[in-house]
């Protein structure tokens, strides 16, 4: 380096030091703190003036009385705008609906996979590791959203987030632990498929639904005990851990969430595959997805049919816990939202019974069995209509006068238990009828006993429905406590029919001939009906969790601790429905987000598909109710 | 123009959304805000305690969740209360209508009006928590149904804190409140109003 360059080197690192020395200054005169007592540097110190010893004693004053205040733990603490309970509620409910999408997909995931174990057929294995996949991205928001709603009870409900972890403390560890077991089960039953033996695999499948349910059911706990407390004095002291886990509607909500997860998640399932379905470049990805829709649908709709039937024992043990409860869910402030429900799933039958019957064109025209739709439309539109009639319809005061009392002469029949019973089982049966005779499109039995079972099975069904609505009728005409009674044979009655049916079918279909189905095949409307579906029992979902726990009203342990804040009032429906709306929108943005990372983790996969075409001989139920042939068909499907 | 299939989606599912938003605002809008503890004096007559009564057996006390007064006869969950005050004079031997009433709201479970199932909460607990004198009021507007009101103020029911939680026996059988069901002026076991 030449003696010029040295020296210009030396003046540009004094300046630069120069610089950082005059910067550090003003950033010091600048930003440093400064006692307003502090004489400021470089001027000569004066005797105070009077108004700044006045200020020096109002600062002293004020820092003595700081030093006086006594410690207080606050009970509640305000959110912005929205308030603390909405905030609360929103963080709750999108947290819920992923935990539930990140619970339902491992059990169907791992049936699919073990169908396609025993039939070995590996398309089955590939669709059970896409539902699969859809899971990373969705534990991290689930984990990042329970952390959320962790935080935010405790910020925003102090004393009693601490009153519930002093009752239930002892679950803490354990749920803990589950939960990394969890992340050991998932990560290693995703990483690891294909890489080691299937009934390892499998296993951990089974292990990774196992702790994921006791995740479930330790969480349910709490927020049971909420509602139906159990387990403590009257003035909340605990006096046994166990029974306040096990309260009256801990095992009903079990249950019903089990189901109700079944049912949703496959719906969200079901959305990514209408989603993968419309974005399909090739004739064999929409084959791949038409099926993969069909199947999610497949497991929504199984898992909706017995969910009112779960619904029927939670609501029983609730009304067992108090009356009060139960009657304001039925008969009080909540009645109406009852209205509501029955228009979503009015809509979600509707809709899934439309997929059904769309789906029928996925065979030749010579082998739907399309007859029957126009009836069983006309009995689900008629169910729907007697389920969403409410006893009291909103009337002006002169509209009543008119009526001659507050409920509708005729209609007024129809906005009772017995008629909503009535025609959600006949709904229900209807369903499954449609069901049966998609199952039955493009089947030829070969039993020789074929027509007779089919007869049969049209008698039970008719006696199912017979008996279904013959105790409706009697429901008008009996006391209170025989009436509620009457609900358990209805229901029962059902289900044997349905049972009992599908038991003559899978006989009957054993060996059946077979028509080709040309997988893909479907309009572009019937994806857009499975996107809806998982729309709609996504803000059941809202809704319905809304009512559990607006149940409680001003209490946030019914009767126990009372909820003195300043959202301890119960809010309008209308109110309550834009909250789910936002949660579900809120949802569906992030959902939206998850199906994108895993289809670019697939769609590069995608293999020639082709058309499967259904063979005769099969090995029994599912291979119709699931495409179970290995030999595809040269064609693409149009 | 072809719309993209994820503008589609994103169009179903806010309008989805907005239906379902749309049905929740065509129902009733009720927004129910918790109950307030009803300050009675403790001078005000007994026509004041009806009417004091009339608003917490709709209101707070959530009587008519489940009760209703005149149902003409249509199947009920629990008892109608038109001219309750008739028979509960009547319902349990040894009981006066006050005693009765009391016992009622106190203790629900200790007799149940045959054809019905056990189901009201003791009145004065958790949820509903009626205070003493909030039941007093209750009593008052229960007795109006088909006779008429005598209790007072003063009236110490059996159950209730005044009277220590004691029933018409341990309050000494015929000497606990007795309101009678035939307007008769209550004979309150330690009440002022005797």
């Amino acid at each position: 380096m030449s003696g010029k360059r040295i020296v210009l080197a030396l003046i540009v690192a004094a300046i630069g030091l120069v610089t950082l020395v005059e910067g550090a200054r003003w950033l010091d005169r600048t930003f440093a703190f400064r006692s307003p007592l502090e004489t400021p540097a470089g001027v000569e110190q004066q005797p105070p003036t009077p108004r700044e010893q006045a200020l020096a004693a109002k600062a002293e004053h004020e820092r003595e009385e700081a030093q006086k205040k006594p410690y207080k733990e606050a009970e509640y603490r305000a959110f912005p705008v929205i308030g603390s309970r909405t905030a609360i509620w929103i963080v709750a409910q999108v947290k819920l609906l992923f935990a539930a999408f990140v619970l339902a997909v491992p059990m169907f995931a791992l049936i699919i996979e073990f169908i396609g174990f025993r039939t070995k057929d590996v398309r089955y294995d590939r669709l059970a590791y896409e539902f699969v996949s859809l899971l990373s991205p969705a534990f991290a928001l689930t984990a990042a959203f329970g952390g959320v709603l962790t935080f935010m009870l405790i910020i925003l409900y102090p004393k009693f987030t601490n009153y519930l972890m002093s009752v239930f403390s002892p679950t803490f560890l354990p749920y803990v632990l589950l939960l990394f077991a969890e992340a050991a089960f998932f990560y290693t039953y995703y990483y690891s498929w294909g890489k080691v033996g299937k009934k390892t695999h499998l296993f951990l499948g089974v292990m990774l639904n196992l702790v994921g349910t006791g995740i479930m059911f330790i969480a349910n706990a709490w927020l049971t005990f909420m509602m139906t407390p159990n387990g403590i004095s009257e003035n909340g002291a605990v006096l046994s851990v166990w029974e306040a886990v096990h309260n009256y509607t801990w095992m009903p909500i079990n249950i019903h969430r089990m189901i109700a997860n079944l049912a949703y998640g496959g719906s969200i399932a079901g959305a990514y595959a209408a989603y993968q379905f419309l974005s399909a470049k090739t004739p064999e990805e929409r084959a791949h997805y038409d099926w993969m829709g069909y199947v999610a649908n497949f497991v929504a709709i199984a898992g909706l049919l017995p969910l009112p039937f779960a619904g029927y024992w939670l609501a029983s043990e609730i009304y067992a816990f108090s009356q009060t409860m139960g009657l304001t869910m039925m008969g009080g402030a909540f009645s109406w939202l009852f209205i509501i429900q029955a228009i979503l799933i009015g809509c979600l039958f509707l809709a899934a019974n439309y997929y059904l019957w769309m789906g029928m064109g996925r065979v030749d025209p010579e082998h739907r069995k399309r007859a029957l739709i126009p009836l069983l439309l006309g009995v689900i539109t008629l169910g729907f209509m007697v389920w969403a009639t409410p006893r009291n319809p909103i009337t002006t005061p002169a509209e009543t006068a008119a009526l001659g009392g507050a409920a509708h002469p005729i209609l007024g029949f129809f906005g009772v238990m017995s008629a909503k019973n009535t025609s959600v089982n006949i709904t229900i049966l209807a369903t499954f009828v449609s069901f049966i005779l998609y199952r039955r499109s493009g089947k030829t039995p070969r039993v020789g006993w074929a027509k007779v079972g089919s007869a049969v099975q049209v008698v039970i069904l008719l006696l199912a429905a017979t008996i279904v609505i013959s105790l409706g009728v009697i429901g008008y005409r009996v006391e209170a406590q025989v009436r509620i009674g009457l609900s358990v044979p209805q229901v029962l009655s059902v289900l044997f029919a349905m049972l009992l049916v599908t038991f003559l079918d899978v006989l009957m279909l054993r060996g059946a001939g077979s028509a080709k189905i040309h997988w893909g095949r479907m309009p572009e409307r019937s994806q857009y009906v499975l996107i809806f579906l998982a729309v709609t029992f996504t803000w059941l979902m809202g809704l319905m969790g809304y009512v559990r726990s607006g149940l409680r009203q001003h209490w946030h342990v019914y009767g126990v601790i009372r909820d003195t804040s300043p959202g301890a009032f119960t809010p309008t429906l209308g109110y309550a429905t834009k909250v789910v709306s936002v949660c579900v929108l809120l949802f569906f943005a992030q959902i939206g987000f998850v199906f994108w990372l895993a289809s670019l983790n697939h769609r590069k996969k995608s293999e020639p598909y082709g058309e499967i075409a259904e063979e005769g001989g099969g090995d029994g139920d599912e291979g119709s109710a699931l495409p179970s042939s290995s030999s595809p068909a040269p064609e693409a499907a149009p | 123009m072809k719309v993209p299939v994820i503008v589609k989606i994103a169009g179903l599912t806010l309008g989805a959304t907005a239906f379902y938003t749309w049905v929740g605002q065509l129902v009733p809008q009720k927004e129910v805000q918790p109950p307030k503890v009803v300050e009675i004096a403790q001078d005000v007559s007994t026509d004041q305690m009806v009417k004091i009564g009339d608003q917490i057996f709709h209101g707070k006390g959530l009587c008519s969740t489940c009760h209703v007064i005149g149902g003409g006869g249509a199947a009920l969950r629990f008892p109608d209360l038109d001219g309750v005050a008739v028979r509960a004079g009547k319902r349990v031997p040894g009981l006066t209508q006050l005693q009765y009433f009391a016992q009622t709201l106190y203790r629900p479970n200790a007799y149940i009006v045959p054809g019905f199932n056990p189901g009201m909460p003791e009145i004065d607990k958790p949820p509903v928590g009626l205070t003493d004198d909030e039941i007093k009021a209750v009593i008052a507007f229960l007795q109006t149904q088909g006779g008429k009101a005598t209790i007072t103020m003063g009236t110490v029911l059996p159950y209730s804190k005044e009277a220590n939680g004691a029933g018409p026996e341990e309050m000494g059988g015929d000497k606990a409140a007795d309101g009678g069901s035939n307007g008769a002026a209550p004979a309150a076991s330690g009440g002022d109003d005797a």
